[in-house]
Parts: C-alpha cells; structure tokens; sequence
C-alpha cells in the first residue's frame, strides 16, 4: 500500500517500538502524510508516542518564575491636585502641553534640560483639568506636546507654595498617544493635508472664495463680523474664518503664519486671529484657482463629518418625504440614499428639489453643501434648491446598480477610516464570539438582553434574533464583524428551525465550537457598512460567506514571485 | 482611568514554529491594559499568532498551587510551538484541550489550529523562552492546514523581504518609514529586533519555508527528509538504551542559544532544560555524559561550552 517509501522511516519507528506491525506503521504514516500533510520526518514521533502510549509520563514544570521584584512604593495617581509637596515615585498620566529646551549650568557643568506645562485628565475631552509647570532634568526624546504620557518615577517640587514636576534621571517616560501637534518651526509653511487637527500652524494657499458672515453671541449681546473663506495648495483644501478685517482677494495668494487649527466633528478649519500674521506670497510656479477649484469635488468615501462648501457628483437611488411636527407647525424635509462608485451614503433636503421619484436613479451634481454624520454614516445636507443640478448622464459606467453594488475594501483600511456604507471585505477569522447564534433583543430599541435586562429599559421579554458575532483581522488590523439574522442563516446554509434544533440538542457551547471548526483561521468575505470610533472598527454585515481557496495553486504562486526576488 | 478605548485588539500574525522559537526578545509597557510583545528576529512585534500544525503532546500537570495545567506541543513543518492551557481559559478551550488529550492518549492524531496569545518566560539568568496561550483553536483538515502554510510562508517571505531591505537602511525610524520595501507594521519591530538580534542567517527560514511550500503544494516526496540520525524516544522515560538524545539535543540547543561567548552556567542549563520536561537529575546527567564524550567542555567550573 505505501509501496516502501516509508521503509526507513518504519525501520526506525521498529527500533523504539519492537512489537509493532509493518503495515499498522506504514498505514499511519500514510494517513498523517494523506490526511493531515504531515512528512514522516515530523510524524515519526507522534507515530512512536501514539504505540507507547499506554506509558505516560509525569512532567513537571520549571520551579516558579521568582522575580524577586522589590516593591517600591510608587505613588499612583490620576489627578495632580492629589498630589502633596513631599511626594515621590509617583505615576500619573499627563499631557504634554508644552515642552522646550534650554542650556543650563548646573555645579559647573553645561547641561541641557527641558521645561514646559502639562496637564492632568488627558483623556476627559472637556473635563476639568489641572496644569502644572514639570521639569525634566535628563530631556526624553519621549516628551513632545500634545503627546499623551505616563510618567513613572517622578516627584512633587515645591517652591515658594507652587508645585511643579521633577521628571527625575530615573524617572520613564511612556509615550500613550503621539503627540497631534508636531512642533514646526514659525514661518516654515505646511501642506494643507497635512495639518494637524490642533494647535497652530503656517500655510501657504490660493484664496478660492470668500464670503463675509456674522457670528450672533450666544448672549444676545450683539453680533461679530467675521469672514469665511476657503484656501488650497496642491495637497489639499481647507475651510478658514477670520475673526479680523480680511483685505485679501479671492484668487490671491497668501501665507497664514500662526493660523490657529480648530477641528468641527472631523473637519479641521484655520482661526486667523489678533497675532495671526496674514501676508501675500510670491510664486510663480503655484498652482491657479482652475487647477486647485479641481480638488472641491469629493466622492462619497471623502466625506467627512462637519465638512462644507462640498461639491459632488452623485446618484440618488432612495428619495422619500418625511413629515415631522416642530413647534406645532407641521414640516417636512426629503431625504434618501444616495452612491457613488466610491459607497453609499445618505442625503437630506430642505426644499423640494425637481427629482421625480418614479425616474430613479437620477445623476445630481451638488454644489457647496454640507456634510453631517449620523453614527458615523456621512447626510450630505442641501439647504436649497439651487444648490443641486440635475444630470443627464453620469460621469461613471451606466451599468452600475448602485443599490446592490459594494466596493472593495481592505480591512486595515476599513478599520483605521471613517465609517463607511455599502463595502464588502476579505480577512481572516481569528476569532468565534459564544454569544453568535440566538439572542434575545429588547422590544423597545433593539438592543441586546443580558440576563433578560436591557440597559436602559430593564426588564424585557425580549425579541428573538439571529446573529453571529466573529473577529476578523487581515494582519495589520482587526475588526468585530457582526452578521445579522440573513447574512448569518445564509453563511451556515441553515434555516432558523435547523438551528434552533441543532443548538437545543448539542448546547450553545458545542455549537459555537462547531462554528470555529468551520471559520477559525478561514478566509470569510462578508458586506455591509462599517462604524468606526476610538474603540475600534465594526462591520454590520448583511451578507457573508466563506472564501474557497487553493492552497497547491496559492503555495506555487508564491514559489514563483519568491523566486523572483 | 479611561482603560477602554486605548485597548485595541492586536492583530494576529500567521507565523511558523521556527520564527516563534527563535525569539528571545520581548517588550511590555509598565501599565495593566499595555499589550506585551515578543519581538522575532525578522521585527515582527508579536502579540497574537494564528498557528496550526500536528499536535505532537498534550499532558495535563498539576501545578503548585493546585491547578490543572495542560502542556502541549503543536508541529509544523519548521518546528514546535510549546503552549499551555490553565484554569484561565474559557470554559470552550478548556473542554477541546480535555477532548484533545483523551485523543491523545488514545493516540489519535489531529491537526489543530489555533489562534494564541505570545507568551514568554525568562530565566534568571535572562533568557527567553517563548511559548503560547490559545485563546480559540479548533481541529482542521489537511486542506485548511495547507491553507493555513500558504498565508505563514507568504507572511515571513513579506518579512524577510522587509528585513534585507533594512539592512541597507539606517536602524532609525525615518528610514524605515520612507522605505517603500519595509511595511508600517514592521517599523518599530525590526529597529527592535535590529538592535538586539544583530547579524542573523535567514538560510534556515528559507528552508523551512521551501519545506513548508512543498507540503502546501501536496508534494510529499520533496517534503520528505531523511530518518533523522537523532533516536527519537522521549528521553524523560528513560528507562532504554535509546535514552537522552532529546535531552542531548535539548541540552545542546540551549548552550548553543545561552552562550554569549563565556559558556552556560550549570543552573541555566538545569532549569531550562527542566523547563522543556527533562527531570533535573537527568539534565545533570547528561552533562556529564556530553562532557565525557568530548562535546562539550567547561572553560571555568560550573559553565560549559561546546566544543568547537
């Protein structure tokens, strides 16, 4: 049956094992070789164990691991007004508001150290929190502002009943979050695409519009001038609002020194204030209004929350009217789904625009409008009629049926983006959640039942629901990927009932590690849309199926490139 | 503390044995939520693996303190991974590596793949042993395991490339950045692992990964080495002629990793190989056969080299 190929390999396996047979031997190298991909070189030994393995073998592991660590009695706190004069080895996590360097001679000797502000709380967003001065004897390469840290090892200095941090030479510095501001020098012009979402910064940009506005205080008090504007360079384009006089000229190029960055949801716009320093630039060799006008044109992956004066192409495939009673006056506004080749999103009206509704699909371009987000989905906002124009044709292959069309995206591109609609994706399963199968949703918003309890409405009897709850990760990131009822009967290729009864007879347990037996460490491809927020990435997908792969054609294939390089 | 929202779950890596074994550098933030990583020679800052192979062992021990421990060994074509699974696990976990075992014992075989978390421990005397903790696995067939090679081969052929291109490169992170050859995710770990490691040979990982392809690609025949020259009992038995040649190999291998031009002390030696299931009289023992036999030698008292 093995033809002898195995030869060496059983006469080796009949030196450990004397009693055993030619063939029983030769029938398992076959097996692991056939069945598991196993060469006999790596089943030998498995093959010997297994004809041994009446003698088992008592094993003990090393004697404990005795790191003898010291305990050092380190101080561990959140708040800076915890803090007393005397106190020492303390943690705490900071952010580095400011941080500059100076020469200083101390007992002689020349010595650089760093000095600047830093502030307690620095994950609260408005929360209140403390500054206090710090000084760092041994300047960490670590400490750059807006860089969120911990400080470990570090004490209280106090000086005529002011309290400052002594960030000492034993003292470690971890950085938490890279600092959002990095540290330019003044007057060094940036690109505008890579600004940061905070603190200042010096640009150079063509003044594509501009248009005068006021800001009425919240106090009734009165009203600010103020100007609005929009600038671009070749990297990109940004919103600006100068709460000064603003003499400049659409068209005009000019350079912003010390332009204060504001970030609005996820849209960053320049403040030019009283020490904003506004001037006209000389360069010939800078792009023209055309040119830069081009960049306004955004698809629908490029919206982001807060974003305005946005021009775009897009079709809309869903149109409805929504009645709502505000103040005792009845409203309505329209609103529907919208696509590009890029995704799907969302778009709402405040005045009736010429679409009919029984000719959808219609191609639209919209001029200077808004964007807002609502969980993470992009509502582009028109607030008149004149801001859309009607299309004959689109810009794209007619073909496309943009209510069943998905676009293609990498996870670590899903996961580290903004929330997206209507994507399809391919990973791995790295991980089966026990709770996939039945669960019980509150009647009321739809949440998920823990122990027959919802969050906010109690006690529930609760919906029925199917669900399946997997971690998929493509290596550089990873992502909750949640199926709903659909999508996931559809993947396990079963009905309800057949599930119900094959959970009700095996156990949730043994059903959830059939599923792993199924999925753990497989390809899955799964659409649907995707919300994204500091907690990490979630896809809600509608559909999904396991992807068939070759391994004999793949391994060739990287045989072939390999060799190559 | 706002723990929460900082705590991102770490990618998994598809990693064979060898790559995983040949580890010995680690790092791990001072804080309670920071992930730990071990740092492979190739930069890859591990935290989760997706690994799969043969599962050559799984015993249970009790440990000190009165809990069940299951230790277990998982082959692939370059080597094992060593893992263990405790009272921590989830009850699914848990119930598998019992099925596991009875299989074991009852010398079935099973392919297992699983996904782990990096795990490592060192000696007093500094090294590092690198070893897993599953978090989910389940047993697969043939057709997945291959699946399975093709994405690890394809991950450490992506890391090699990126190694050799670092080594034009200066070890700083702007270098690595602007290099179009070196992924983002690899930045850090190589300038790591550059650092540490120094000079190292990819010859072995080439092999493993032909081996590995070769298995993939269902040719069984090129896969196929010769009967290892090693006896292959499992020295802790002890009780044939064939005794101790894992233990010399175990005791080989580690002087081999442990020395750092000065020879391995005695106790190193001892507890390490304790470690990897050889009995302390028995690692004493077979010090005394190597340095009988002339293999290895012992410049000063108590440390120990090979002879070169």
């Amino acid at each position: 049956m093995s033809d002898g190929q195995f030869d060496s390999y059983i006469e080796a396996v009949q030196k450990e094992c004397p009693e055993a047979d030619y063939d029983a031997i030769a029938t398992a190298f076959l097996k692991y070789q056939d069945d598991f991909k196993i060469p006999p070189q790596d089943s030998m030994r498995s093959i010997i164990r297994s004809l041994n393995s009446s003698k088992s073998i008592p094993n003990t592991r090393a004697g404990g691991s005795s790191s003898s660590s010291q305990p050092v009695a380190t101080k561990k706190v959140e708040r800076l007004n915890e803090l007393k004069a005397a106190d020492k080895e303390i943690e705490i996590e900071v952010e580095i508001i400011s941080h500059n360097l100076r020469e200083q001679t101390i007992r002689g000797e020349q010595k650089q150290i760093a000095f600047g502000l830093l502030e307690d709380n620095p994950w609260a967003e408005n929360g209140d929190k403390n500054r206090w001065e710090y000084k760092d004897w041994a300047p960490s390469p670590n400490l750059a502002p807006g860089s969120i840290v911990r400080l470990e090892g570090v004490s209280v200095n106090e000086y005529q009943g002011k309290m400052s941090l002594n960030i000492n030479q034993s003292s470690r510095v971890v950085v938490i979050r890279e600092g959002t501001r990095p540290v330019v020098a003044p007057g060094e012009a940036q690109d505008i695409a890579s600004l940061p979402t905070d603190g200042y910064a010096c640009v150079v940009g063509r003044i594509l519009s501009l248009r005068e506005d006021q800001i009425h205080k919240k106090d009734g008090s009165g009203s600010i001038d103020i100007v609005r504007g929009r600038l671009a360079d070749e990297s990109g384009i940004i919103g600006f609002l100068s709460w000064e006089s603003f003499e400049h000229k659409v068209g005009a190029l000019i350079k912003i020194d010390g332009a204060q960055i504001r970030t609005f949801r996820d849209t960053p716009e320049l403040n030019f204030g009283r020490t904003t320093k506004v001037e006209l630039f000389h360069d010939k060799n800078f792009p023209g209004i055309e040119t830069l006008s081009k960049q306004t044109v955004l698809t629908v992956s490029e919206l982001r929350d807060g974003a305005r004066d946005v021009d775009t192409v897009v079709q809309i495939i869903e149109w409805s009217k929504r009645t709502f009673t505000k103040d005792g006056t009845d409203k309505y506004l329209w609103s529907g789904q919208i696509a590009d080749p890029t995704g799907r999103c969302r778009m709402s009206a405040w005045e009736d625009l010429p679409i009919d509704v029984d000719s959808l699909p219609l191609t639209v371009k919209l001029k200077g409008v808004r964007v807002r987000a609502w969980q993470g989905i992009p509502d582009i906002t028109v607030d008149t009629a004149d801001q859309v124009e009607m299309l004959d044709k689109s810009p794209w292959d007619e073909d496309i049926d943009f209510s069943t069309h998905t676009v293609e995206v990498v996870l670590n591109e899903l996961a580290t983006g903004a929330s997206r609609v209507g994507v399809t994706t391919e990973a791995i399963v790295v991980s089966v959640r026990e709770d996939s199968g039945f669960i019980q949703r509150c009647t009321e918003c739809r949440r998920v039942l823990r122990d027959g309890h919802c969050a906010t409405h109690d006690a529930n009897d609760g919906e029925t629901d199917v669900r399946m709850r997997l971690v998929i990760d493509d290596g550089l990131a990873s992502m909750s990927l949640l199926i709903n009822k659909e999508g996931s009967l559809g993947l396990l290729a079963m009905t309800e009932e057949e599930l119900g009864s094959e959970i009700n007879s095996n156990g949730q347990l043994d059903f959830v590690q059939t599923l792993r037996s199924k999925m753990l460490g497989r390809k899955i491809r799964a659409s649907g849309r995707t919300i994204v927020d500091e907690q990490g990435g979630m896809m809600l997908a509608d559909s999904a199926e396991m992807v068939e792969e070759d391994a004999e054609m793949k391994a060739t294939e990287i045989r072939a490139q390999w060799g190559v390089n | 503390m706002q723990a929460g929202p900082r705590v991102k779950r770490q990618p998994a890596w598809h990693m064979l044995a060898s790559e995983f074994r040949d580890a010995t550098l680690n790092e791990k933030g001072s804080g309670e939520f920071d992930p730990s990583f071990v740092i492979t020679k190739l930069g890859a800052k591990v935290n989760r693996v997706i690994v799969a192979g043969l599962l050559e062992r799984l015993e249970v021990s009790e440990t000190a303190n009165g809990s069940t421990l299951y230790q277990g060994q998982l082959r692939d074509p370059s080597g094992q991974h060593y893992f263990s699974v405790g009272d921590y696990a989830s009850e699914a976990m848990r119930e598998l590596t019992t099925r596991l075992t009875a299989k074991m014992e009852a010398g079935e075989p099973e392919l297992v793949l699983m996904v782990a978390k990096a795990r490592w421990y060192q000696t007093e005397e500094g090294a590092i042993y690198t070893s897993l903790r599953p978090e989910e696995a389940c047993i697969i067939d043939g057709k997945t395991y291959a699946n399975w090679i093709t994405r690890a081969c394809q991950g450490t052929i992506n890391r090699m490339d990126a190694f050799s291109a670092s080594l034009e490169l200066e070890p700083t992170k702007q270098a690595y950045s602007a290099s179009e050859s070196i992924p983002d995710n690899l930045v850090e770990g190589l300038i790591t692992s550059r650092n540490h490691y120094g000079e190292i040979d990819l010859e072995q990982y080439k092999l493993n990964i032909m081996q590995a392809l070769d298995i993939a690609e269902g040719k069984m025949s090129s896969a196929t080495k010769p009967v290892p020259v090693l006896n292959v009992s499992s020295a802790v038995e002890g009780d044939d002629e064939g005794e101790g040649s894992d233990l010399e190999e175990c005791v080989l291998s580690l002087i081999r990793q442990l020395d750092q031009g000065d020879g391995v002390d005695f106790e190193a030696l001892l507890s390490n190989a304790n470690a990897r299931g050889f009995p302390r009289p028995d690692g004493e023992a077979m010090l005394d056969e190597l340095s009988e036999k002339g293999v290895v030698h012992e410049p000063r008292f108590g440390w120990f080299k090979i002879v070169e």
